[in-house]
């Protein structure tokens, strides 16, 4: 039931919200019909952290641990979206940029695209995954070309070639997977393609068809997670989609991409005997390197936070990499920190980028003085992307530091250390030419709009409480979705 | 009748690189599905698996009767008739493509994939296929013919499935065909406005976004 509702409220609201777009009130409710996907996801996250697991449709859909977290920060980051969206999107329309009708369309699909997130968190099955992270990037393609200027539509028609011949070869992954299995499970049952049943019979498949499989497989949602080198349509399509699409493609839809590589990995891990995580390891890292060089000369904002994307994906994929109870629980604790990190620095640039016109980072300059909230709060947001202490992400950065020393493998959290300290340079010295400087003349004081506020005080608020502790719900949590790899991991 | 299938599949997909009409592309990929669904319907008749024929109805209906459709409707509204552009010429494009044929066969003669009795036949035909499509986007700068290289793609790993397993679970085949309509409708839909946008299809005018 719970399930159902989860899937059928972002639905709802979809359609009521693009069918009503006319009328102000399609705007508060499409926000009403987020917040109650959310409380759909809290009460699933209730039921699944207390130790349930929940079943629905004939197996078809299984939510653990791991599948809830992925859930709720879906559901948290796309409820700050659709607030923040109000503000953002009544600007464009008073501004001429957007009709009221083309508002409605996107309402539309950016909640069928959060419903399409929630889907492949929780189906239990590897080909329903696989369809419904291709419907997640054309749904986002459609998002990415929302504004339809030429550079938005080069990025989407990027975006979509790639995701899709990308999610292509993760398809062949999943039958080559789904092969290796048959002899054990049989053929032709649904079951030989449910990863929970994979994952119990995965000491007797056969070791080199899940091997290719897995590589197959990480390297087509590899493509979707952005890790490099499949990463370039990344800062493409963040950078030219509307700030809300931004925030929840950067802060969720690269999540729910490396969901799909994590479970498959639980599988691998265990019929490779724990050799799996090296192929984790090496994209991690080379994901991390590739973009130090595109974070220290970028002139576009937008596009410096997507490469930003890319680095803490490979950071992510890195700590599961490594493994052991240290390095998941920093992984996980990482995934969430960056989810509402880079949410949160979505937004407020999306505000900085409409206030100055610009995304172009040499026009930016004193945006705390002309926009004393939203400034601040970018300035916030971006020291806590970096990894300065005392905000989230140095505790999950250093705990996979850590793990991987303890993991024994300690040059590679030097080289690690090493990349993410040059990110740190090279991040600092343009936002902090952002933050302060000479307000432009012709740029006002201005007044942040009061939905944005709301919209960035739910992320914000997150990542201030968990930079001083890590409170006890979220260590839960946390604990129980690395759980649920643990099982896969030496 | 399996060879004879096999040949129109591999003879359609390769006068893709020779063609200069978008709407003789359209006319090879239902070509192509029908072949699919043909093959789809010797094995139903050889091993009597009900989800094979429904297969075989839903590639006739989505992939030979709706795309082709969705896709000619785009051509003619986009008077992308004529413009078929390739990075290489005609001669090194069939060169190149044959040269993957060969490939194809080889690979597939080397795979000891624990395949289908009916189906092992069409495995290099499949792999051939996918290889293919991924040329077919990489070669042609035109818009839509980069969507017919997403299909041909997509009909590869349809075959594969079918020559290794029987096909998928229904479940999610139903899943693999609704994804492909709304694929195609979505890049019928970008190929509208980018064409509104752009005055062209060309895709050599969207190189702006980099670095």
């Amino acid at each position: 039931m719970l399930a159902l509702g989860l899937l059928i409220s972002p639905l709802l609201t979809g359609v009521l919200a693009g069918l009503l777009s006319k009328h102000k009130a399609a705007d508060l409710l499409q926000v009403i019909g987020a917040f109650s996907t959310l409380c759909f996801a809290v009460m699933i996250a209730l039921e699944v952290f207390s130790g349930h697991r929940i079943y629905a449709f004939d197996d078809l859909i299984y939510i653990d641990a791991l599948g809830s977290f992925n859930i709720m920060l879906i559901t948290i980051v796309g409820f700050a979206a659709a607030i923040y969206s109000i503000g953002y999107m009544r600007y464009e329309v008073q501004e001429k940029v957007i009709t009221r009708k083309q508002l409605g369309r996107y309402y539309f699909f950016l909640h069928f695209f959060i419903l399409t997130m929630l889907a492949v968190s929780a189906v239990d099955n590897l080909g329903l995954l696989w369809v419904g992270i291709e419907l997640t990037t054309l749904v986002s393609a459609m998002l990415v070309a929302f504004y339809g200027t030429q550079h938005s539509l080069e990025a989407a028609w990027k975006y979509l070639i790639m995701g899709v011949v990308g999610i292509a070869f993760a398809l062949l992954g999943i039958v080559f997977l789904y092969l290796s299995g048959l002899n054990v499970i049989g053929q032709h049952t649904t079951s030989a393609m449910q990863w929970t049943e994979l994952l119990k019979v995965a000491t007797e498949l056969n070791p080199r068809w899940v091997e290719i499989g897995f590589i197959f497989i990480l390297i087509g949602f590899g493509t979707k997670a952005g890790l490099a080198p499949m990463h370039f349509w990344l800062p493409d399509a963040h950078s030219q989609a509307p700030a809300p699409v931004s925030a929840v493609l950067s802060g969720v839809l690269l999540n729910t991409a490396l969901y799909g590589i994590f479970r498959v990995y639980a599988i691998a891990n265990v019929t490779l005997q724990g050799h799996a995580g090296d192929y984790l390891i090496a994209f991690g890292l080379f994901s991390i390197s590739v973009t130090v060089p595109f974070i220290m000369v970028q002139h576009d904002l937008k596009r410096m936070l997507a490469f930003s994307s890319v680095e803490h994906m490979g950071i992510i994929t890195l700590a599961v990499g490594i493994g052991g109870p240290l390095g998941l629980y920093g992984a996980f604790l990482h995934m969430f920190n960056h989810s509402m990190t880079k949410s949160l620095l979505f937004f407020s640039a999306g505000n900085i980028a409409q206030k100055y016109h610009s995304k172009y980072i040499d026009r930016i300059a004193g945006a705390v003085k002309s926009m004393p909230f939203t400034g601040s709060v970018f300035l916030l947001a971006a020291f806590a992307a970096i990894g300065a202490p005392p905000f989230s992400i140095f505790l999950s950065e250093f705990t996979i530091m850590l793990a991987g020393a303890e993991a024994g493998i300690l040059w590679v959290s030097c080289v690690f250390s090493t990349l993410i300290v040059l990110i740190f340079a090279g991040m600092t010295y343009y936002v902090v030419r952002m933050g302060f400087g000479e307000m432009p003349v012709r740029i006002g004081r201005k007044k942040t709009d009061y939905w944005m506020r709301v919209a960035m005080c739910i992320p914000l608020s997150l990542i201030l409480l968990c930079g001083l502790y890590v409170p006890e719900f979220l260590e839960h949590a946390v604990w129980a979705a690395a759980n649920v790899l643990q099982g896969g991991v030496k | 009748m399996d060879s004879f299938v096999t040949a129109i599949l591999l003879l359609s997909t390769l006068l893709l690189f020779r063609t200069k009409k978008t709407m003789d592309a359209v006319i090879i990929i239902a070509v192509q599905s029908a072949g699919l669904a043909v093959i789809a319907l010797l094995m139903w008749q050889k091993t009597g698996m009900v989800h094979l024929f429904i297969a075989a109805v839903l590639t006739i209906v989505v992939k030979t009767l709706i795309i082709p459709y969705i896709l000619f409707y785009t051509v003619k509204k986009t008077k992308a008739n004529r413009n078929v552009e390739r990075t290489m010429g005609q001669f090194g494009s069939i060169f190149i493509a044959l040269i993957l044929v060969v490939t194809g066969q080889y690979v597939a003669s080397h795979l000891s994939l624990p395949g289908a009795e009916h189906g092992m036949r069409y495995l290099a035909t499949a792999i051939i296929l996918v290889f293919l499509g991924t040329l077919t986007i990489i070669n042609n700068k035109q818009v839509l013919m980069q969507g017919i290289g997403v299909i041909v793609i997509e009909n590869g790993l349809f075959l594969l499935t079918q020559a290794i397993s029987y096909g998928m679970p229904l479940a999610v085949e139903l899943g693999v065909f609704f994804d492909l309509f709304v694929a195609v409708v979505i890049i019928a839909s970008l190929s509208f406005r980018i064409h509104s946008a752009f005055h062209s299809l060309n895709t050599e005018k969207m190189r702006d976004l980099r670095g």
